[in-house]
């Protein structure tokens, strides 16, 4: 388990070192260089983990090359993240140090999240994701909104935990166990008690990936947040919380007289966040903004994976996290360039900063699912396990349509890039070449991914 | 039941109007039981008789609450490892292992805590002096009073 | 293998060509681009040219090479690979493409000098060079499909390269619409072959479609009469002939490039590849055949009456693919390989030396204005001469004539054959000779009408002394059957084709054809000779006549095609669309509109700030999915 060692000794490392470290530079690399350590070492650990779980700490963890591979994936968009947006989260404010700290804690939650085999180690990787959110989101002590994203988000997410101690509760009281792979709910007539647990669980993690109905606190935390910090929370932690959803539910709650209780409620769950997501993020003025409605939508998307319950959503929910968290740490990386986060402030771009534009462009292509890019194909996978799984074409057709929508207001931006003229304002001596250069290496992995999907896909 | 594959409703339900009948009985039957009283220092703020002077609304320092904080943590740490102590034979060296790791990241909380200065109470005059000089020099540094000033 | 392993780059070249041009092309000097734009196409011929030898010489197992890249993705079982397929076919269409484009490329340098969009030019020619060898090398319908795509875009984008008159944008753009209606058929042809096949390998479905379908399947019928919908289009062939002349907008390398030697041959390429679903829908391939008798007399007429030079060259191009329709059509199918190679050197010959000229008369089109340049440019007429003489098909010393005379056989002789496909390609070999004479005379011969402006430098002549050796000798590597026993050429396309099955006892007549048509061939020139140059009045007082008038410009606008595509289809569509300008289909997407407004309406309404409700949306969640959880 190198990668919970190394990213929570990074974490106390990053938080001491913020102490006696004055330079900022040297923190950020300190940083990178604590990723780029927890990559490779999550490497080495890649070749003792096969596709059956191995169990550690007397099941407490059950690793799997899925697991890995998805940290795997994590971490190479968290240094990307790092590599685009490091500066801007080195000064949100005084404590440099405390900031990088946070997201390794968060990290430490993300892989507790993709290795967990206990319902405890759930709740705790919830949480670990969660707390360190609540700080950061609140992070620019001078902005009012930040505050007031911090509480609403602290307040609406200790709800969340209220539901999942709850679920939690209920189902050992149901099965006796808080192991997921012993929990054995198949196989005979299933109580109330642990349908409703399982339901209390499925709400708590919806709430996690902000899945509609419980989606209100998204819009205003994200919009709320320091950017740089919603770039993070909006990829990372959501995807994060995915790979726990579809973990629980595949392996503890997926044989089918089990889940043809809960398969309704998480479609309806799954149409409603498509819905929702899409049609509010239509008519809005904020980029940023837009940004959180259109991570609800994506969310609807990734949902497929849960409900879907095949090889084909493993493999999607894979892909998906790469090329959604590419693509949007990209988008929101150069949002942060902007000196006007509305539409209007993005018109003319295209003359101004023809690379950035032109990235963006690939960015947006990718969240709208075009062809020859990431986006495309892991929606492909997620929609075409939904096909395998029979009976949700409803819902695929659903989804193709609110694609559909979601080209219009990503396809906006674009507009306003290239076809309308316009003065946009740009922090011209933030856009270094090393900026544009990681940049241009993401876009290109986004392509890459788009036509060789098998650079993920062939480790599992 | 309509069909077999229905799930069975009543444990649910049970516990559910237990959990309806403990909350709600420790409100209603507290107001039953408790002792009630009508005499002049009822409403009065302290009913130990000690007179209130001044606002309610005054302005606690944030250490205040600070220092609550730290107790908790402090505290919960030492339940943790009596627990282990009174296991120590059982869990052998591995518990040995994880108890020094616990305690290490205590230590490494409190060599945080303390070099941000949360431990320190009360104001402190050389930084305030310090300030005040920088002050005058022209330089603002007007947070690091504020800090300290709480 | 060795070699082989390096197939991957014939491709690669040419893209790295592409990205470098397009990433740094405008901060690069002219020469760095022409030599970045050539270099990789030369490369790619040079390494098609190495493969190509060992190929020949020590054949792979099977006659063919096969690289797997990688696997795009895989779904369901259907996984399409990118991987690259190279048999005697894709060898001669690769050996072509990088080939003709190396020198067209070499040739560009100079006809393209002194332009600004120089690194656009060549940014796009090794784009289109790329995707023309992913189609020809695909070994999936799916990559086939991405080429071909390429290709149209490629294409589209050079039509209109002088984008800033208005003419040449409006003919990129009718190409573009033109060919969608054939890439539309065959696109439901490919979803066709995947819901039968749940693949879309090209050598997996020629084997299993045998076994499938019987001859003569409707199935089999549906997926060859879509996939030739999209070779029609590509291919400029009846009905979907009238954007190529149109597309002459463009700057004669790319007309020489994609309009005449590689691109339009896609459809024969496609049709080529896939022969077995022919074979198994011989209702289609007798369509084929009839499209390319059509086609070729049609343009054929139309060029007799062209005044711009490319414009006849286009017509002549249209004609040229039909008489390869018409050896697809009778089961030819190294016949119309061979003659799709040797139309790529002297057509490209052809538009090279056309565009020297053109260079040379100040971007004057109009042939009857030139007259008499055979003195002033001697290398350049006579390359066009040996071009036109086997565009001609002139007897013996020309490569056309022993391409064209193999198709007009198996026109006649195959058992798929007739004597009225004979008697159309009869006619239009006839046709060609005199309009291509008439082209030749009009131009070099007679008196100078205009002063010679530009003089064609090396970077020009080489390329057209190369393609104009090649359109003379060329064509021995297939000798008539009668001469004797050397046909290196289709030997090698039957390891991996069928060969065309005679009808009985027509072995003996090819030398009789063969000198009918040489007589034809060489009347025309004649003919052109005495109407065009000894005698011109009489064309001319024809010409004045009502029914001359009528001819003239029945021909001259392509037997009016564009004017019934108008009144069918265009105004049609017009007038519906102002009837319905209040378009009623268009009232139920506004209405999906307004629902999505009053969604938005809805939903932004509880999106407002307070937590209090926020979490009472939250709790009603909850009760309403416990609720269907456990009573649903």
């Amino acid at each position: 388990m190198n990668a919970l060692i190394s990213t929570a000794v990074f974490g106390i490392f990053l938080m001491i070192s913020g102490l006696f470290i004055k330079s900022k530079q040297a923190i950020r690399i300190l940083a990178i260089s604590g990723v780029v350590a927890a990559f490779v070492l999550n490497i080495i650990d890649f070749r003792q983990y096969g596709a059956s779980a191995t169990e550690l700490f007397h099941g407490m963890l059950s690793v799997t090359n899925f697991g890995l591979l998805f940290i795997e994936i994590i971490l190479g968009c968290v240094l990307v993240y790092f590599l685009l947006s490091g500066k801007d989260l080195a000064n949100i404010g005084h404590y440099t140090g405390e900031y990088f700290a946070l997201i390794f804690f968060i990290l430490c939650g993300v892989v507790l999240a993709a290795t967990y085999g206990n319902m405890l180690m759930l709740f705790l990787s919830i949480e670990i994701m969660s707390i360190p959110q609540y700080i950061l989101a609140g992070s620019d002590k001078h902005n009012l909104k930040s505050h007031e994203a911090s509480l609403k988000y602290f307040l609406m997410g200790a709800f969340s935990t209220g539901f999942l101690l709850m679920g939690i509760a209920l189902l050992y009281g149901a099965t006796g166990s808080f192991d997921i792979t012993t929990m054995n709910l198949a196989g005979r007539p299933i109580d109330a008690m642990a349908l409703a647990g399982i339901i209390l669980i499925a709400f708590a993690l919806a709430f996690k990936v902000s899945a509609a109905p419980f989606h209100f606190w998204t819009p205003d935390v994200y919009d709320g947040a320091p950017t740089v910090v919603t770039s993070f929370i909006s990829t990372i932690v959501k995807v994060g919380g995915f790979v726990a959803f579809i973990r629980l539910f595949h392996i503890a709650f997926g044989s089918p007289d089990v889940d043809k209780h809960w398969l309704l409620v998480l479609s309806i769950i799954t149409a409603a966040t498509l819905i929702i997501g899409n049609v509010t993020a239509v008519f809005q003025q904020s980029v940023k903004r837009m940004l959180a409605y259109s991570s609800i939508s994506q969310a609807g998307f990734m949902l497929f994976a849960v409900i879907a319950m095949n090889v084909l959503s493993w493999q999607g929910i894979l892909l998906y996290a790469a090329a959604y968290s590419l693509a949007t740490i990209g988008c929101f990386a150069i949002l942060m360039k902007m000196k006007d986060y509305t539409y209007d402030g993005y018109n003319g771009l295209a003359q101004k900063q023809p690379l950035l534009a032109l990235m963006n462009t690939i960015f947006l292509f990718s969240l709208v699912g075009i062809p020859a890019t990431a986006g495309f194909l892991a929606k492909y996978f997620v929609l075409s396990a939904a096909v395998e799984k029979g009976g949700l074409l409803w819902l695929v057709i659903l989804a193709v349509c609110c694609a559909a929508i979601s080209a219009f207001y990503y396809f906006r931006l674009i507009w306003a890039m290239y076809f309308k003229a316009g003065d946009c304002q740009v922090e011209e001596h933030a856009i270094t070449p090393a900026f544009k250069s990681v940049l241009a290496l993401t876009a290109l992995l986004v392509i890459i991914l788009g036509v060789w999907p098998g650079l993920i896909l062939a480790w599992i | 039941m309509p069909s077999p594959s229905y799930p069975t409703l009543w444990p649910f339900l049970i516990y559910g109007i237990l959990v309806l009948l403990l909350a709600g009985g420790m409100l209603f039957i507290s107001h039953f039981l408790g002792e009630r009283h009508q005499e002049k220092e009822t409403d009065e703020v302290y009913e130990a008789g000690i007179e209130a002077t001044g606002t309610a609304r005054l302005l606690f320092p944030v250490h205040f609450y600070l220092i609550a904080m730290f107790f908790v943590i402090f505290d919960l740490e030492a339940v943790f490892i009596i627990s282990w102590a009174i296991a120590i034979r059982d869990v052998g060296w591995g518990g040995y292992l994880a108890v020094v790791i616990f305690v290490a990241i205590l230590v490494a909380v409190l060599i945080y805590e303390w070099r941000i200065g949360a431990l320190n109470f009360g104001p402190q005059g050389k930084k305030i002096l310090r300030a005040y000089r920088h002050k005058i020099k022209g330089v603002n540094h007007n947070e690091v009073v504020d800090k300290q000033n709480n | 293998m060795g070699i082989y392993h390096l197939l991957w780059l014939i491709p690669a070249l040419p893209l790295l060509g592409f990205l470098i041009l397009a990433i740094f092309g405008l901060k690069m000097p002219n020469r760095a681009i022409g030599i970045i734009g050539c270099a990789s196409i030369g490369l790619a011929a040079l390494l098609t040219i190495i493969i190509g030898i060992n190929f020949l010489t020590s054949p792979p197992t099977g006659n063919f090479y096969q690289q797997t890249l990688w696997t795009w993705f895989s779904v369901h079982g259907f996984s399409p690979a990118i991987s690259f397929y190279l048999d005697p076919v894709s060898l001669i269409f690769t050996f072509v493409v990088t080939f003709v484009s190396f020198l067209i490329h070499w040739y560009s340098t100079e006809y393209m000098r002194g332009d600004e969009g120089y690194p656009r030019f060549f940014a796009y020619m090794n784009l289109f060079v790329f995707s023309m060898l992913t189609l020809v090398l695909a070994n999936n319908l799916l990559l086939l499909y991405l080429g071909w795509e390429g290709v149209g875009l490629c294409s589209f984008l050079l039509i209109g390269f002088w984008y800033k008159e208005q003419e040449n944008c409006y003919a990129a753009r009718k190409a573009f619409i033109v060919t969608r209606f054939g890439d539309t058929a065959m696109i439901i042809g490919l979803f066709l072959l995947v819901k039968n096949f749940n693949t879309l390998n090209i050598q997996d479905i020629l084997t299993k479609a045998p076994s499938l379908w019987q001859p003569g399947a409707t199935t089999a019928f549906w997926a060859a009469i879509l996939l030739l919908g999209g070779a029609l289009g590509k291919s400029a062939q009846l009905p979907l002939q009238t954007w190529l002349p149109d597309a002459m907008a463009g700057p004669t390398p790319v007309s020489a490039l994609i309009h005449a030697a590689t691109m339009v041959t896609a459809g024969v390429y496609l049709i080529a590849r896939m022969h077995v679903l022919y074979e198994l829908a011989p209702v289609v391939q007798l369509i084929v055949a009839i499209i390319g008798a059509a086609t070729l007399l049609i343009a054929g007429f139309s060029a007799l009456a062209q005044r711009d030079i490319k414009r006849v060259l286009a017509y002549s191009t249209i004609s040229q693919i039909g008489y390869m329709f018409l050896a697809l059509g009778v089961g030819a199918w190294s016949a119309a390989i061979f003659h799709f190679m040797i139309h790529a050197f002297f057509k490209g010959l052809l538009f090279l030396a056309a565009g020297a000229v053109i260079l040379a008369m100040e971007e004057e089109h109009d042939m009857f204005k030139m007259g008499g340049l055979r003195k002033k440019m001697p290398v350049v007429f006579w390359t066009f001469l040996f071009g036109s003489g086997a565009l001609a098909a002139i007897p013996i010393i020309t490569a056309g004539f022993y391409s064209k005379d193999q198709i007009l056989f198996f026109a006649l002789a195959s058992t798929k054959g007739s004597f009225w496909l004979w008697l159309c390609g009869f006619v239009g070999a006839f046709l060609t000779a005199i309009y291509t004479f008439r082209m030749v005379f009009v131009t070099f011969f007679g008196e100078q009408k205009k002063e010679v402006h530009r003089k064609p430098t090396n970077s020009i002549k080489i390329p057209l002394i190369i393609l104009g050796i090649l359109s003379l000798i060329a064509g021995f590597i297939e000798i008539p059957k009668a001469w004797g026993n050397f046909a290196p050429f289709s030997s090698l396309m039957n390891k991996v084709m069928p060969q065309v099955q005679l009808a009985a006892g027509m072995e003996n007549k090819e030398v009789l054809l063969e000198v009918i048509t040489g007589i034809i061939a060489l009347l025309g020139v004649y003919l052109a000779w005495q109407f065009c140059l000894k005698s011109p009045k009489v064309l001319y007082n024809f010409k004045t006549t009502g029914l001359g008038r009528f001819i003239d410009k029945f021909f001259f606008k392509g037997f009016m095609f564009d004017q019934l595509y108008d009144i069918i289809l265009v105004r049609p569509v017009v007038w519906l669309s102002k009837i319905d300008k209040r378009d009623f289909v268009d009232r139920i997407y506004e209405a999906i509109g307004n629902l999505g407004l009053l969604l938005n309406k809805i939903f932004s309404r509880t999106q407002n700030g307070y937590l209090r409700w926020y979490v009472c949306g939250l709790v009603l969640g909850m009760a309403v999915a416990l609720t269907i959880i456990l009573f649903v």
